[in-house]
């Protein structure tokens, strides 16, 4: 080689590269975490980027004076419900896809690939009347059906991809004994899925818990909001109390953090196949 | 079929016959996308529909108004509002695009080589994509908010004067694009990355042979490999972005003076804010349309593969 840097020099040069890079963007979340000790004062006041004298109080504060175990309470109710459903809906839906051809499997896949591009606003209007005259607004249901829908395309996608790595000769087999074809389905291939059910339930529940658009049409009431719509309360409320808002926000951030760990190496799986394949 | 009343013991004979269909293993795919058929025409098609005759009456929120032709859509013509939001959803997704791609390629290719910790840095750089909207607009809102915000006390550092980055217009719209950047990257990056580790080894060994230098060998090897999934993924980006409500909303509700506003955010005003169903119809229709020709030609692109 022409380069004078041997080439564990260069990797090591990289890494430190990359350790820069990671901690620089990943800073709005960092100081987030950090100024969450502090308290608004200690937060405007203060000359230094790093924090002193940590301080628990905005965390008292939010425990004490406002509705945030309500807020996490329905985040989780909701995330919990749609994510089943839909689990449900596209395992069924994406067994379809893997095993069955024609123009009716051809016509649903196309559907998919519209509904995930699809303004959400434009079907927000006509069904924020449709609920209200049922009285579904305020009603965890309203966002838990949006949910399940919104998910379809990439839960159905994902469990099409993982039905399609278990052999056809298991269901033949099952045929063979006697058993129907929904009947080898739900005892030979749904127990030998369960940890790609898990990993699109998990991608459900993160997305139902972070979704911010619909929870804030549908759930107008302090005592139905979800957190990410129950923040925005709090941001109007208190605007200047970043103390609080830190905290809060780094509350919210823990399950999603923790979620993320658990399916972070199916994550290149998840966002190829429900992104980008049609 | 012959015309002839049907005796009582017809009908179940038909019955009989739905009751076999559904027995034979033919009607399963049916029965198996019923539900979620059954879902996507309640919760898509139908408020598509009725969304698409909206726009063309004067309805509020509370009663459907009469009937009046194309006039919403004549008047948003000719409102400045939805020219600046169309303008705005056309400059929002064109700098987001280019500043994901960008910055998500050149992660990739450094991840594609072989770092230590790999694993790790790909984990960590995922963070502003699956953090909630809201936690993300937090922190970077307390970043920027007023003139003792961390960003005007770097620049007063450096003798600099403070930059008002969500009351000035153009400051505010380069806020806006510049963290959704922030947040749409790792996509990019994740998707590139998988890209680049499946492009076949052997290309560059013939390159290297040829004595392509480092760059020839990113310019004629790697590119052209990653064409394909490139124009994917800027489509999809476009088509997200222009969907996008939380980053604009969450960090200026669309100021100021509408500045940040685009589609999706003008349709949620007109609707929710002005109570105009007929106008916000009609916005999210025209939105619609447009993402609808650029999904046509993702389908086809998709198809060519």
């Amino acid at each position: 080689m022409a380069h004078s840097a041997s080439p564990n020099r260069k990797r090591w040069m990289m890494f430190w590269l990359l350790v820069v890079i990671t901690i620089v963007i990943n800073l709005p979340i960092i100081l987030m975490v950090m100024n969450s000790f502090q308290t608004t004062e200690q937060l405007v006041n203060r000359t230094s980027i790093l924090p002193h004298d940590l301080t628990l109080a905005n965390y008292r504060y939010l425990n004490e004076r406002t509705n945030f175990w309500t807020f996490l309470w329905n985040s989780f109710t909701v995330s919990g419900v749609s994510t089943i459903t839909s689990a449900a809906i596209a395992a069924l839906a994406g067994y379809a896809l893997s095993r069955f051809r024609g123009r009716l499997i051809t016509g649903y896949s196309r559907a998919l690939f519209v509904v995930q591009m699809f303004p959400i606003i434009l079907a927000l209007i006509p069904l924020f009347m449709l609920f209200r005259s049922l009285g579904l607004i305020n009603s965890p249901w309203s966002v838990i059906i949006l949910y399940t829908v919104v998910h379809l395309p990439f839960a159905t996608w994902m469990a099409r991809a993982f039905f399609d790595t278990i052999p056809r000769e298991l269901e033949d087999a099952a045929l063979v004994d006697g058993c129907s074809r929904f009947g080898a389905f739900v005892r030979i291939v749904l127990p030998l899925s369960g940890p790609g059910l898990a990993a699109i339930g998990i991608f459900s529940f993160l997305f139902s818990y972070n979704e911010f658009f619909v929870a804030n049409v549908f759930l107008r009431d302090q005592d139905a909001m979800t957190l990410p719509v129950g923040i925005t309360m709090f941001m109007q409320q208190y605007s200047t109390d970043w103390g609080s808002l830190m905290a809060a926000a780094t509350v919210t951030v823990i399950p999603t953090f923790i979620l993320f760990l658990g399916i972070q190496k199916w994550i290149t799986y998840g966002a190829v196949s429900g992104g980008v394949k049609g | 079929m012959s015309v002839r009343p049907l005796p009582a013991g017809e009908t179940t004979t038909w019955r009989a016959s739905a009751r076999e269909w559904l027995r034979s293993g033919n009607s399963l795919p049916f029965c198996l996308l019923a539900p979620s058929i059954f879902l996507m025409l309640a919760v898509i098609a139908y408020p598509m529909l009725t969304g698409f005759y909206y726009g063309f009456t004067t309805g509020s929120l509370l009663k459907t108004g009469k009937f009046v032709g194309f006039d919403n859509y004549i008047r948003l013509l000719q409102s400045a509002d939805f020219l600046h939001a169309l303008w705005f959803s056309l400059i929002f997704a064109v700098f987001n695009v280019i500043g994901c791609y960008v910055l998500g390629l050149g992660l990739a290719l450094l991840m594609n080589q072989d770092v230590p910790f790999r694993g790790f840095f790909r984990v960590a750089l995922l963070l502003p994509w699956i953090v909630p909207s809201i936690v993300s607009i937090v922190s970077w809102r307390w970043m920027m908010a007023d003139q003792h915000a961390l960003f005007n006390q770097i620049i007063g550092l450096f003798g600099g004067s403070p930059i008002y980055f969500l009351s000035d217009e153009h400051w505010a719209i380069a806020a806006v694009i510049a963290i959704k950047i922030w947040r749409s990257f790792p996509f990019m990056m994740l998707s590139l990355l998988a890209a680049l580790q499946g492009i076949d080894r052997s290309l560059y060994e013939a390159a290297s042979l040829d004595g392509a230098s480092r760059w020839n060998q990113f310019r004629y090897v790697t590119l052209p490999q990653l064409s394909n999934i490139s124009i994917v993924l800027c489509l999809l980006m476009t088509i997200w972005t222009v969907n996008d409500f939380d980053t604009p909303w969450l960090l200026t509700q669309g100021g100021p003076a509408n500045a940040t506003e685009n589609l999706v955010l003008l349709a949620y005003r007109y609707t929710f804010g002005r109570n105009d169903v007929g106008l916000g119809s009609a916005v999210s229709f025209i939105t619609l349309a447009i993402l609808m020709v650029l999904v046509v030609i993702l389908l086809r692109r998709q198809r060519e593969r």
